[in-house]
C-alpha cells in the first residue's frame, strides 16, 4: 500500500485535472465547477489512481481507475478529506454519490438522508443528524390542514409577508422554514429577525430554521452559485425529496410558492416541485407576486433600492418592520 | 477531561478506526459503526467506554468508524482524539489521565 500516496491537485496544475477528470470519466462522473478542494491518489509511476474533492462542508467527485478496485484506496481518499474538512472545522459532512456506490459510504460512517432514483444520493456523517432534526420538527406537528413556505428572505419583503398571509388563510398551520446558510446579502440572523418580525401578527404560523437539510449548500448549491440549468434541475430534485421527508414529519400536505418571473434558478426550482410534490401528495400552490406600482415586489427590487440609497421606493416594497432593520439595523 | 473542540483521529482504513469526538449536550453519546458489529459491537462499546471513563470524559459526542481495529487501536484513537480536542500534541500521557 505504501507505494500509494495522496496530493493535492491545485486548481492550476492542468495535467493534475485533467487526470482527474479522466479517472472521473471512467465512473460517468463530471468534475464539479465549484469545488474548492481535490485530491489525487497516486502510483509509484505518478499515475493518479483514485480522486477525490470537497466544496464547503460536502464530499464529492469520487473515482478509482479500473485496475485498483478493491484494495481500499477510497477508504485512503476519504480519510484524507475528512482530516482536511477537519482542519478547516467542518465535522458535519455530506457527500453525494451515486445508487450503487451509496452502501459503499454506509460502511464508512455515511447515514442516507434521501436519493433521487437512479441519479444519487445524498448522505451525512451522523447517524442521528436528519432524524434528528426531523424529531425536533415533529414536536410543532399540529392537527388540520399543515402548509409550508420556504424562504430565502433576503430581505423580507411585502411579497413574503403576503406569501405568509394567504399561505395562513388557507390553513390550520403554516409552517415557515427560514434559508439557514449564511451566503446571502444579508445574515441568516438578520433574516431570520426579519421573518419573525414580519410574521409575528399571523397567529397559526411556525417558525423553523432549513438547517443543513433544505435549499442549503450541501442540498443546493446552485441555489447559491452560478450553474448550469440541469444541474439546478438535479440539485432541485434532490431537495424536493428531502423536502418530502420534512413534509411526512409534519404533516405538510401544501407548499406555496411565490411565482418566480425573474430568477432562472427559482424558476426551476418552482416547475421542478410543481411536478414532484403532486406525487407525494402535496399540493403545491404557486401564488402570483403581489405588486407594487404595477412592478412585482422582490428582494432583488429591494436590494437594488438599498444600493441606490432611494428610502422612498424602499418604503413600498417592505413591510414597516422590516424597514426599521434595514435603515436602522444598530436597534435590531 | 473535557471536550473543548471537536477533533478526529484514526483513518478509514482496514485494521483501523476513525474516532470523532465533539462536545456533548450534558452526556456521553456514543455512535458506532463496524464492519464488525455483530461479532464484536458489545466489545468495541466497552473498550471505548472505558478508555473514556479512564480519561475522565463525561460529557462528549463520539463517533467511531470501525474497520476491524483492534482493541489497542480503539483505545489509542480514542485517547489521541481527545487529547487533540484539549490541544495536547507533546508529551502525550498514553494509557492515562489527564487531569
Amino acid at each position: 500500500m505504501n507505494e500509494f500516496y495522496i496530493a493535492q491537485v491545485l486548481p492550476g496544475d492542468l495535467a493534475g485535472m485533467e487526470a482527474v477528470d479522466r479517472l472521473l470519466e471512467h465512473e460517468g462522473l463530471r468534475r464539479d465547477e465549484h469545488l474548492d478542494y481535490t485530491c489525487a491518489m497516486y502510483d509509484a509511476e505518478g499515475r493518479a489512481v483514485a480522486t477525490g474533492s470537497c466544496c464547503r462542508n460536502t464530499l464529492r467527485c469520487f473515482a478509482v481507475s479500473a485496475g485498483h478496485r478493491g484494495e481500499g484506496l477510497l477508504n485512503r481518499i476519504l480519510t484524507h478529506l475528512i482530516g482536511y474538512q477537519a482542519e478547516r472545522g467542518n465535522y458535519h459532512l455530506f457527500l453525494y454519490t451515486k445508487p450503487d456506490a451509496a452502501a459503499f459510504f454506509g460502511d464508512l460512517g455515511f447515514h442516507e438522508i434521501a436519493r433521487v432514483p437512479g441519479s444519487l444520493v445524498f448522505m451525512e456523517n451522523r447517524r442521528s443528524g436528519f432524524s434528528g432534526y426531523l424529531r425536533q420538527l415533529a414536536q410543532t406537528r399540529r392537527d388540520g390542514v399543515s402548509a409550508a413556505v420556504v424562504m430565502n428572505a433576503n430581505p423580507f419583503t411585502l411579497g413574503h409577508q403576503y406569501l405568509a398571509e394567504q399561505a395562513a388563510a388557507h390553513c390550520d398551520a403554516l409552517h415557515l422554514f427560514t434559508v439557514s446558510e449564511d451566503l446571502s446579502e444579508f445574515s441568516f440572523a438578520e433574516r431570520r429577525n426579519m421573518v419573525r418580525l414580519g410574521t409575528a401578527h399571523i397567529p397559526n404560523v411556525i417558525l423553523h430554521d432549513c438547517g443543513p437539510y433544505i435549499i442549503s449548500a450541501a442540498t443546493f448549491p446552485g441555489y447559491f452559485l452560478k450553474e448550469e440549468a440541469q444541474i439546478v434541475e438535479a440539485q432541485a430534485r434532490l431537495d424536493i425529496e428531502v423536502f418530502k421527508r420534512i413534509a411526512q414529519a409534519l404533516n405538510i400536505t401544501e407548499r406555496w410558492v411565490g411565482e418566480e418571473p425573474a430568477s432562472v434558478t427559482t424558476g426551476i426550482y418552482n416547475r421542478v416541485m410543481a411536478e414532484a410534490l403532486p406525487e407525494a401528495g402535496i399540493r403545491c400552490i404557486v401564488l402570483p407576486r403581489k405588486e407594487a406600482n404595477g412592478i412585482p415586489i422582490s428582494a432583488g427590487a429591494v436590494r437594488e433600492c438599498l444600493r441606490r440609497g432611494d428610502t422612498q421606493a424602499l418604503k413600498a416594497l417592505v413591510p414597516e418592520t422590516t424597514f426599521n432593520c434595514l435603515t436602522n439595523p444598530a436597534a435590531q | 477531561m473535557k471536550i473543548l473542540k471537536p477533533a478526529v483521529a484514526g483513518t478509514l482504513e482496514s485494521s483501523d478506526c476513525m474516532v470523532t469526538v465533539e462536545p456533548g449536550c450534558g452526556e456521553l453519546e456514543l455512535d458506532l459503526d463496524s464492519t464488525v458489529i455483530r461479532q464484536y459491537g458489545k466489545q468495541i462499546r466497552r473498550v471505548i467506554s472505558e478508555t473514556l471513563t479512564r480519561l475522565e470524559v463525561t460529557d462528549a459526542r463520539v463517533t467511531v468508524v470501525d474497520k476491524g481495529a483492534l482493541d489497542c487501536t480503539i483505545k489509542a484513537r480514542v485517547e489521541c482524539a481527545v487529547y487533540r480536542s484539549n490541544d495536547i500534541r507533546d508529551a502525550l500521557p498514553w494509557g492515562g489521565a489527564i487531569q
